[in-house]
């Protein structure tokens, strides 16, 4: 029990990517799942999974604070490219990507979480 | 006077870090056509770009930039962030740049140190 606990208090001060990549996942599965890409429904998407990953996020009690982006995209055959580049605390900020696809669209999510002081 | 100035130099001003991106923007892709082959470089240079002139202005800022380049298709794309922060120091900026043959979209977070 002891060792749980030291293990715990350790790693609440540096960034879990691994356990943001399971989070984003899940909402992302949740949100747009197995539906086609709707051109009327892309908006709520985008919206609902950025608002979910971030509640999520939020509920880990972590001091950090978050930004989520999500970018989804028609499967047509057009070339699409991101970059991410940050200025920040590299011992104690992180960021996790995770890029998802299903017949006809490709969904990219990003957080970027920055240790509050 | 003096009041109004340190405010300046410790909140997040968008019209300066908009400019700051149109600028990388057009410096690195400003007159080229959609090339697959060096579109991997342009993204990196925009967000390099972006981040070393934010970073020159030396405000108490942790910043984040990213950058989508899409080739016009006809292709639908969405975007949508949302953050988890300051409300009174921190900001973002977002600017949506094209020509003939690409879209690029290039997002700034500020956060206060």
């Amino acid at each position: 029990m002891t060792t749980m606990e030291e293990y715990n208090s350790g790693s609440e001060s540096s960034f879990h990517s691994e356990e943001a990549d399971g989070i984003v996942k899940e909402c992302i599965e949740g949100v747009v799942g197995n539906d086609d890409y709707s051109q009327s429904l892309v908006n709520k998407w985008t919206a609902g999974i950025v608002e979910r990953c971030l509640t999520q996020l939020v509920k880990q009690g972590k001091p950090y604070k978050y930004i989520v982006t999500c970018a989804v995209m028609q499967k047509t055959g057009a070339g699409l490219h991101t970059a991410n580049s940050c200025y920040w605390d590299t011992t104690m900020d992180g960021s996790s990507t995770v890029r998802w696809e299903n017949r006809t669209m490709y969904c990219v999510v990003s957080v970027f979480a920055v240790a509050i002081a | 006077m003096d009041e109004d100035q340190t405010k300046e130099e410790t909140t997040f001003v968008v019209d300066e870090v908009s400019k700051i991106i149109k600028e990388s923007v057009e410096a690195t892709i400003g007159a080229n056509a959609y090339q697959h082959s060096r579109v991997n470089q342009w993204t990196t240079s925009v967000v390099e770009q972006c981040l070393s002139q934010l970073s020159k202005l030396g405000k108490p800022f942790k910043y984040i930039v990213t950058c989508i380049i899409m080739q016009k298709n006809g292709a639908g794309l969405q975007t949508a962030s949302t953050c988890f922060w300051d409300n009174s120091t921190d900001g973002s900026c977002a600017v949506r740049w094209e020509n003939k043959s690409m879209y690029c979209i290039v997002s700034v977070f500020g956060l206060a140190i």
